[in-house]
């Protein structure tokens, strides 16, 4: 333009600034750095967050040294530190500090620094966490004959080992003898975890029979009536077997009891710092390490049997020790469960939205609503799924089916079901839209080759539309996944517990049991870090448990992505 | 042939063989069009069609784009039937009977037909199982017969030779002249009666093109064929009779060779020679 205005002789001038502008905002690079920057922001965030679940989740199990430090009040305070920061003492704290101490402080605005340690021992000390400030401290060591005691109980305790008694062989004082020490700790936990069999399997069992035999004569009761031939052959039946019953659990009581009894000649004394001693039975300790005396080799064991552990084990000690594993369980099933329901309604009602439906107003409605959906707020979904889906149609359940359990609620309360149809309900929208899109994207000219082959409608969908829109309906189902295995608000509501006594998974008839409430790492997250009567003892949980969150997501989308890829390399072959 | 110099006779070597037509020989009327219109909504795109298309003939079907010439081939298989809004009057008879009488059974009238798209469109799934879809959709599951049928038709559609080897690979591995020629003979599989062709060259090279008209003359005489096209030439190659349309109606239909050297109607020479289009 320019060069041939000035062939035809206009004079040569600056071309106006608002023309200029309009250039630089017309090739768009102020945008391309705003839209580049809020990218780079966004990344930055995402990857800061991971890095930080990721750093504290994996270093949370590593064994930390045990630091005995010594008050200049006199006195000794020993721990393992976790974290030090500065802070403001308060000028009463101020006032009985030495002037070169005060002076210090002065010099650094009136900040000082303290440590936190764990210092354990919650059974003497009524408190796991102390702080100690910098111009406390006298001196500090690491005794190497520290030690590092994880309880059933009481959370850890850090001390000596004071004493050993095994079956009467005393060890007393002097260095104990560590090999034989663990020797014999594996002996008592081995009889631990079979006190743990007979008591929740075996004496479970019984239990549930004899629960099963009770609720029979109920039912035969409610069905003919309390007196009449019927029942009172049911009543001589159940009494035989209940008289066998209990004859079994008596010979199991008496083996556990045993047990026990063996168990109280094996015996710890441990002494914290200041002296006061505390004795346990070997079988209560869940681990015990030299904290300061520890090769990398040991510490890399202590670090992968607390792993093992927290993935393999329950929780103890209101959920701030122990493991997971049923919450991974409830996760897992509930999410699974939540697809396998998801999966055919929302494919089935996108399928006749799209396919079947007579294109017009209504179709446009409930496609809009539909949408809507998604954006309702969660908690909403849990007050629909406790008052219908428990309230209503679970009491409806009990009433036919169990009468002989009520007033105890079998479906009429929370459980994994209708958890699981809860979130269906709240992911279904994803899967309508995402099927509905994959629908939409098959060809026009795929259609009427099948359909001109003499294909039926249904055959044309079966055959050619639903496998091309396989991956996109597999994209919508990953997405709905990620999104209710995340979701824990209305969990709360309709099923998820602190602390599930029971898998919805066992060797009872029906096996999967649908109905019990459950686990699930979202709320165990919430419980650890917030509800727990000690929440600076479970923030390292609530990263660990986050972490494995995220991972237990990842490896389900991973696993699901996989899928659908394979998918779509199949549909997706070169064209010439 | 004493007739002016025209578009066709400049192709043609002196001792060409009799009139195709002859070749297939007489053999009645397969499909009647008789009065046909046709409404996309409100707009009509038919205007009362009257086409006797002879059994075993190619018919070509040409005309300016937007004449209507697909939506009369799909009128035929009832393809416009997936389109909302399309009403219809008049008659279309498939052996005497109304393919659009409400007993008509439209799955069974489609399998009839065969229909060969302007696009390919195998579908994503092997050359074997393409072939063999609309047995397979009709409830064939017989492996041999199956296998039988694939053989047969692609043979019919002179793709044997060049897939016999892949039969299971995908067909959307093929050349585009290869996934035409597997549509055609998709659209054979069922030995079908009518064989309905909606510019099947147009997205293909000339090599390609050549090779289906020459299966289309190959085809001759064993199925009835109407077949679009907007390219006069190849209307002239390898049609026994034409159909010119124009604006949604049957301007002239005749003898090919009629239609082209010595057409009855002042718009059909224009189109024919060229001189709008
Ligand atoms: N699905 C449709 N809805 C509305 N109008 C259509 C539709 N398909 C074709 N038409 C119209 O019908 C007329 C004939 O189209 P068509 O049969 O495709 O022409 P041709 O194949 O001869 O190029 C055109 O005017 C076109 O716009
Ligand atoms: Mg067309």
């Amino acid at each position: 333009m320019e060069a041939r205005a000035r062939e035809v002789g206009t004079p040569l001038s600056a071309p106006p600034a608002v023309r200029r502008t309009s250039d630089l905002a017309a090739r768009g690079e102020p945008f391309l750095w705003l839209f580049g920057g809020a990218l780079g922001l966004g990344i930055f965030m995402i990857v800061g967050f991971l890095l930080l679940v990721a750093w504290n989740g994996i270093s949370t199990f590593w064994p930390k040294p045990i630091e005995v430090v010594a008050l200049k009040g006199g006195g000794l305070v020993a721990g393992e530190p976790t974290r030090a920061e500065s802070f403001r003492p308060g000028p009463e704290r101020l006032a009985g500090l030495d002037a070169a101490a005060r002076a210090a402080i002065e010099r650094n605005g009136g900040h000082a620094r303290r440590t936190l340690y764990r210092i354990g021992n919650y059974d003497l000390y009524n408190e796991d966490f102390r702080w100690v400030a910098d111009f406390e401290v006298a001196g500090a060591s690491r005794p190497a004959d520290m030690v590092f005691v994880e309880r059933l109980e009481w959370g850890p305790f850090v001390g000596r080992i004071k004493e050993v008694d095994l079956d009467g062989a005393r060890s007393a004082g002097a260095a104990p003898d560590l090999g034989r020490l663990s020797s014999a700790h594996a002996a008592a936990r081995a009889r631990w975890q079979r006190l743990r069999e007979i008591e929740r399997g075996a004496i479970g069992e019984v239990n549930h029979d004899l629960n099963a035999e009770r609720l029979r004569l109920r039912r035969a009761a409610l069905d003919h009536g309390r007196d009449g031939p019927r029942f009172r052959q049911v009543e001589a039946e159940v009494a035989a077997r209940t008289a066998a019953l209990e004859r079994a659990y008596a010979g199991l009581t008496a083996e556990a009891e045993a047990i026990r009894k063996e168990d109280g000649k094996f015996r710890l004394t441990l002494a914290e710092i200041g002296g006061k001693e505390k004795t346990v039975p070997l079988s209560e300790v869940v681990r015990l390490y030299p904290a300061n005396d520890l090769s990398l080799w040991g510490k890399l064991r202590v670090y992968v049997s607390r792993w093992a552990e927290f993935l393999s084990d329950e929780p103890r000690e209101a959920n701030t020790e122990g493991g997971v594993l049923p919450a991974i369980f409830g996760t897992a099933a509930m999410t699974l469960l939540m697809v396998l329901v998801v999966a055919p309604f929302g494919v089935l009602a996108a399928l006749y939205l799209r396919e079947y439906a007579k294109q017009g107003k209504l179709v446009s409605v409930v496609r809009i609503s539909v949408n809507n959906l998604a954006g309702v707020p969660s908690i909403v979904y849990g007050v629909f799924g406790l008052g219908f889906f428990a309230y209503i149609v679970g009491a409806t359940i009990d009433q036919l089916v169990f009468p002989e359990r009520l007033p105890n609620p079998t479906f009429g309360t929370g459980g994994l079901l209708w958890s699981s149809l809860t979130l269906a309900l709240l992911t279904v929208p994803v899967v309508v839209v995402a099927t509905e899109e994959a629908l939409a994207a098959v060809p026009r000219s795929m259609r009427e080759g099948s359909l001109a082959c003499g294909a039926s409608k249904w055959q044309t969908i079966r055959y050619i539309v639903l496998p091309r829109a396989m991956p996109g309906i597999m994209t919508g189902l990953i997405l709905a996944m990620a999104r209710g295995a995340g979701e824990v608000a209305p969990l709360m509501l309709v099923g998820v517990v602190k602390l599930a006594p029971e898998l919805p998974v066992d060797g009872f008839f029906p096996y999967i049991h649908l109905e019990r409430s459950f686990m699930h790492l979202g709320f165990h997250i919430y419980d650890v870090g917030f509800q727990s009567r000690n929440s600076e003892a479970g923030k390292p949980m609530v990263f660990v448990t986050t972490l494995l969150l995220i991972g237990l997501i990842a490896a389900m989308n991973a696993t699901a992505i996989y899928l659908r890829n394979r998918l779509k390399r199949k549909y997706a072959v070169g064209h010439f | 042939m004493a007739q002016p110099a025209t578009l066709l006779d400049a192709e043609r070597k002196d001792d060409e063989p009799p009139a195709r037509h002859e070749r297939a020989g007489a053999q009645g009327i397969a499909l009647e069009i008789a009065g046909f219109s046709l409404w996309y909504g409100e707009t009509q795109a038919l205007f009362d069609n009257t086409v006797a298309v002879q059994k075993g003939f190619v018919t070509a079907l040409i005309g300016p784009s937007g004449c209507g010439k697909s939506t009369l081939l799909r009128a035929i298989n009832r393809m416009n039937d997936l389109i909302e809004g399309v009403r219809i009057a008049g008659e279309i008879r498939l052996d005497g009977v109304d393919v659009y009488d409400p007993r008509v059974d439209v799955i069974a009238l489609r399998k009839r037909m065969g229909m060969v798209f302007q696009k390919p469109n195998p579908f994503p799934m092997s050359v074997f199982d393409n072939v063999v879809y609309p047995l397979r959709v009709d409830g064939v599951r017989n492996r041999a017969v199956l296998g039988e049928a694939c053989e047969r038709a692609l043979r019919g559609a002179a793709l044997w030779e060049e897939v016999k080897d892949r039969l299971g690979d995908n067909a959307l591995g093929l050349s585009g002249g290869q996934q035409q020629r597997l549509c055609i003979a998709r659209a054979i599989a069922v030995e079908p009666d009518v064989l309905l062709m909606d510019e099947p060259c147009s997205a293909l090279d000339p090599l390609a093109t050549a090779r289906i008209e020459e299966l289309v003359d190959e085809l001759r005489g064993r199925y009835t064929i109407i077949i679009v096209t907007h390219n006069m030439q190849q209307a002239a190659r390898v049609s026994d009779n034409t159909a010119f349309m124009y604006l949604g109606r049957m301007i002239e239909y005749g003898d090919t060779q009629m239609v082209f050297t010595n057409p009855r109607r002042r718009r059909t020479a224009d189109y024919v020679t060229g001189r709008f289009g």
